[in-house]
């Protein structure tokens, strides 16, 4: 009776618990980078192109070390731990995974801001229905840094002005 | 809290201890410091190292003191000035301190009195502050080289503060950056051991200098696998995430080394750790210690030729690491400790797991045992051979049971109570012949109360939380964080920064203080069993050498396509 | 006996020596990968890792004609020791003396490798090569002696006719639990494999050899452990069936019993390997050296007629 098995002739499922290789399922990525900050290894990285308007998340296979804190750091579930193990490959490009989303562009200036169209789409999804300035909060969250910024000045320059006349 | 526990952590015993030296020393020291509940940092000046380490390590009646780690930190951004402090430590179930002699240096005068000619145990760590910072023991017997690759350059120092973390300074292998071997003993040939060889497992040189075939004595090369963590650890990551490189820092103890650093950090922060994450910490801890134990008596069959035993041993073995998987995710690496607590909490099933799989062990490992302890040839080949005696294993500081098997009665679970092992009873195999038969017996003793520990503790557990919440980690506090690695003592020193990181993490593996005994022990054995010694110490060269391929000659990372490498094997294997 | 049973005996005898040992060494990993509880690599492994091995261009480390000649000598030797034994009732080569000849060959395969060892600069090999003659110089003689022993008995210096003409007494059953012991160690069996030894060594002289030289070195040392056993298994199987066993079939008959028996004890072995560690060297000695005082004493019960 012997218990090593003909491996890899016969396929081996790891348990449910395992930690295998992340994937990132680009349907779900809104691009936020929470995942990047997290991980240790560098696997992951963030690429942004302000001229093209396009953010890439790097997902690198080979050097992640399987420790599952972006799993955990990922706001929509994008990314998660699969159940494979088997990485080895000839070409060293079936480690990379690529998600390259759309920057938001700012409607006032024309600008791309530092996150992406779904990201700004998911903030506007979670904001609760009725909350007191709502309509407010929707408009800033449209807008670049400096444009916000200038709206906030600009309406604090118009308020006072209400203020004095 | 245990009773033996209590009588080990009463704060009068410790203030006995700390008291005595604070008074034999008054005018001599600078400045006393509790750092954290059994730590005590005390500084003095540079000159007075030798005499004041030499008398707490020397001490008559503090039987098992010994040199822990040693920490050099390069402090000139926040006082202007390196900084040493040797960290010694009460062990022998005899009271629960650690005292961290600090002293500064000043960059004009990096020189400082080497504490080596006292206490051969901190040949390693002057040599290596010399090599990654640039402050000169005085007086070393062996001021050779230990980290740094042999061509890297004089006079450029890694673990400055000014050397950043990307930097690769120029590298020029001549004959004059030629590793210093000893000359060999007249009359002896050299029979050299690596750096790669079936038996070793990992790179590290050895020179053997035999006469036939006796070992008359030995010289070695190591820190092949410097992998500048603790550099990365400073710069590059967060509290969080070196936990995660920590664990990764060896591929059989990792655990040892995450929890260390976490409770290093836990020490430094304050950070209260909930009582049912120290419970799992402590399983997770004892079940790396099973599949540690099993591989390396697995091992010693397999390197006097027993495959039976070392197979049987894997089998076992493979037990454990299923359950390791289901429990964390993964074999190795359980990615479980982290600041504050554990991440993957032990649930009904996965508990009754556990209790299936070690029972299971306990029976089968019984069996394995008197399957190997009958087994003449094996006895024969590991009875006498080895011996490293109680003084050496002394005066080189060593640990576990490489330690254990020479007489000296030390194990940080016991002596420094972390995690749970407070409230739990075990005992600690101690055998005085110092061969490797002794080191294979503490081994699987360790094994059976190892299997114990994690039965009290799935019954103790308390229910709770696993995972405490901290948000700030005041910086420049400093503390050391150790557990019982399976190979002995790790101990993890930080002091903390700004900004969510490290200013200075120090990593000292069993091994570390192990290898340099291990001379020791082979001289005057037959060369037949020069990787069955090494492997009866259970080395871990990459723990102790904390990576990139570099062609040593040319300096250059060189990688094949795949043309080229295809080309090459088809070459190699069918002669074209 | 007639000419055709000699060509046709002798023709399966140089097909057994050179083709049964890679099978009987397959069985053995078998054997040991099943009392280990693993698969193992099929039985026809060892055809396999030969087949490789002669397919592929030596690399030399020295320019020495006696590094590359070795494996030739070791593999010709071997195949001679082989030669001098019976196959069923025929023996292919047979003179009187050859008892002298096959321990000559048979120590010629060791030289062999010591040659090699010896040929070039490098510790492990030079290791190697003085292991094995330090057990070729502590068991050939207890070897010796236990044939001599036979040979007294049965009266002849033919090897091969021994095992027909021996009579049972004291001294020739001593003499063949000599033999035995003398063979598996010969052999190089665990606990004796020092000379090779994988982890201590990294397997002495082959650690230097490589492509076909490797192979055809290998395939001796096989050889040479298949001239033992044979050796042995003559010495059990022949003096049971020799009365019924007359003419081209009783031939046959006694040939399938020497296979049974070689199989039988490769078996054994294999199991007995699986159970033992290897020993060191100095022990090895010290334990031939006691062998060998008995074997005198065994030689001295025999001359007295015992
Ligand atoms: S599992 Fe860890 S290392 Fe791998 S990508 Fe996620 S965070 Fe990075
Ligand atoms: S955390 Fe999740 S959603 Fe955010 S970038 Fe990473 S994968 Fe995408």
């Amino acid at each position: 009776m012997a218990v090593t098995l003909k491996y890899p002739f016969v396929k081996i499922e790891a348990p449910p618990e395992y930690r295998g290789v992340p994937h990132i399922n680009p349907r779900l990525c809104i691009g936020c980078g929470a995942c990047v900050n997290a991980c240790p290894a560098d696997a992951l990285l963030r690429i942004d192109d302000y001229e093209k308007g396009t953010r890439k998340i790097v997902l690198d296979v080979g050097r992640c070390i399987r420790c599952a804190r972006c799993d955990e750091a990922c706001p929509t579930g994008a990314i998660r731990m699969t159940r494979n193990f088997e990485v080895a490959t000839l070409d060293r490009k079936d480690h990379v995974e690529v998600v390259e989303l759309r920057l938001h562009r700012c409607p006032n200036c024309g600008s791309y801001t530092d996150y992406t169209e779904r990201a700004l789409e998911k903030a506007l999804q979670i904001l609760p229905e009725g909350l007191f300035d709502g309509d407010e909060i929707r408009k800033r969250a449209i807008l670049c840094r400096n444009c916000r910024r200038k709206l906030t000045v600009d309406d604090a320059v118009e308020a006072s002005r209400e203020v004095v006349e | 809290m245990k009773e033996w526990a209590r009588k080990i952590t009463d704060e009068k015993v410790r203030e006995r201890y700390v008291n005595e030296v604070i008074e034999r020393f008054r005018d001599k020291i600078i400045r006393v410091e509790r750092n954290a509940d059994n730590q005590w940092m005390i500084e003095i000046r540079k000159e007075d190292l030798p005499e004041v380490i030499g008398y707490i390590i020397n001490h008559p009646e503090w039987k098992e003191t010994q040199l822990s780690t040693m920490v050099g930190a390069d402090e000139r951004p926040l006082r202007g000035k390196f900084s040493l402090i040797y960290w010694i430590s009460i062990n022998g179930a005899s009271g629960d301190v650690f005292f961290g002699i600090k002293t500064y240096i000043s960059e004009d005068d990096p020189k400082f009195p080497s504490v080596t000619p006292i206490h051969p145990g901190a040949n390693w760590y002057e040599r290596e502050v010399k090599d990654l910072l640039g402050l000169i023991p005085e007086g070393h017997p062996d001021p050779r080289r230990l980290v740094l690759p042999d061509d890297w350059p004089e006079g450029v120092y890694p673990l400055r503060k000014d050397f950043h973390y990307t930097d690769s300074p120029k590298r020029e292998f001549t004959d004059e950056t030629k590793y210093p071997y000893r000359e060999p003993p007249k009359g002896t040939a050299v029979f050299p051991l690596g750096p790669y060889h079936v038996a070793l497992d990992e790179p590290g040189h050895f020179r053997l200098y035999v006469k036939g075939e006796e070992i008359v004595d030995v010289d070695y090369r190591l820190f092949y696998q410097h992998r500048g963590i603790e550099k990365i650890g400073e710069n590059r990551l967060t509290y969080d995430q070196v936990n995660f490189i920590a664990e990764r820092i060896c591929g059989i103890c990792g655990t040892a080394h995450a929890l260390a650093y976490a409770q290093a950090v836990e020490a430094a922060g304050g950070v209260e750790v909930p009582e049912r994450a120290e419970y799992i910490r402590t399983v997770m801890a004892e079940i790396e210690r099973l599949h540690s134990h099993l591989l390396n008596l697995g091992l010693a069959c397999h390197d006097v030729g027993f495959d039976k035993g070392f197979m049987d041993a894997f089998r076992l073995r493979e037990h454990v690491m299923w359950l390791a998987e289901r429990l964390t995710g993964n074999r190795k690496t359980y990615g479980m400790v982290v600041i504050g607590g554990v991440r993957r909490d032990f649930l009904e099933y996965r508990r009754s797991m556990i209790e299936k799989v070690i029972r299971e062990l306990r029976e089968g490992f019984q069996k394995w045992a008197d399957q190997t302890l009958s087994t003449k040839t094996f006895v024969k080949r590991c009875e006498g051979v080895g011996v490293l005696s109680y003084k050496d294993a002394k005066r080189w500081s060593s640990v576990g049971p490489w330690a254990r098997g020479s007489g000296r009665d030390l194990d940080a679970r016991r002596d420094h109570p972390f995690a749970a092992y407070k409230y739990l009873d075990f005992k600690v195999p101690v055998y005085k012949e110092g061969d490797v038969l002794a080191r294979c017996l503490v081994r699987a003793e360790e094994i059976l109360e190892s299997i114990w520990i994690i039965e009290q503790a799935l019954d103790e557990m308390p229910g709770g939380d696993i995972l405490a919440e901290w948000k700030e980690i005041p910086p420049y506090q400093e503390a050391v964080g150790f557990t019982e690695a399976p190979r002995g003592e790790d101990v993890h020193y930080v002091m903390t920064g700004e900004g969510n990181r490290l200013y200075r993490w120090r990593i000292r593996a069993s091994t570390y203080n192990n290898f340099p005994a291990l001379p020791d022990a082979m001289r005057g054995n037959s060369v037949a069993d020069a990787v069955l010694i090494i492997a009866s110490m259970d080395p871990c060269y990459s723990c102790t050498e904390r990576v990139q391929v570099v062609d040593a000659r040319s300096g250059k990372v060189r990688v094949l396509t795949e043309k080229e490498l295809t080309e090459l094997s088809r070459k190699a294997s069918r002669g074209v | 006996m007639s000419g055709y049973e000699r060509i046709a005996f002798s023709f399966i005898a140089v097909c057994l020596i050179l083709f049964l040992p890679p099978l009987l060494d397959g069985v053995a990993r078998k054997i040991k990968a099943k009392i280990q509880l693993r698969q193992g690599a099929p039985i026809l492994q060892t055809y396999y890792d030969l087949v490789t091995f002669l397919s592929m261009e030596p690399v030399y480390p020295t320019e020495r004609l006696a590094f590359r000649l070795a494996p030739y000598i070791a593999f010709a030797s071997a195949v001679s020791a082989a030669l001098v034994l019976p196959y069923g009732r025929v023996i292919p080569v047979s003179f009187t003396g050859d008892i002298f000849v096959f321990l000559y060959v048979l120590a010629m395969v060791s030289i062999a490798y010591m040659i090699a060892g010896f040929s070039l600069n490098n510790t492990y090999t030079n290791t190697g090569a003085n292991r094995e003659m330090m057990i070729m110089l502590s068991i050939e003689p207890v070897l010796g002696l236990a044939i001599g022993t036979l040979a007294l008995n049965a009266h002849t210096l033919r090897i091969g006719a021994i095992p027909f003409a021996v009579t049972f007494t004291l001294s020739v059953l001593l003499a063949y639990g000599l033999l035995a012991y003398s063979v598996y160690v010969e052999g190089g069996f665990i606990p004796f494999d020092v000379a090779e030894a994988e982890q201590e060594i990294l397997e002495g002289v082959f650690s230097e050899y490589s492509g076909y030289l490797l192979g055809i070195f290998k395939w001796a040392l096989m050889i040479k452990r298949f001239a033992l056993l044979w050796l042995l298994s003559s010495f059990i199987s022949i003096p049971l069936v020799r009365n019924i066993a007359s003419g081209a079939l009783g031939g046959a008959l006694i040939l399938v019993i020497q296979l049974m028996v070689l199989f039988l004890l490769y078996t054994s072995i294999a199991v007995i390997e699986s159970m033992n560690a290897r020993l060191r060297i100095e022990q090895i000695i010290r334990q031939n050296a006691g062998v060998f005082v008995c074997s005198i004493a065994v030689l001295v019960l025999a001359a007295l007629g015992w």
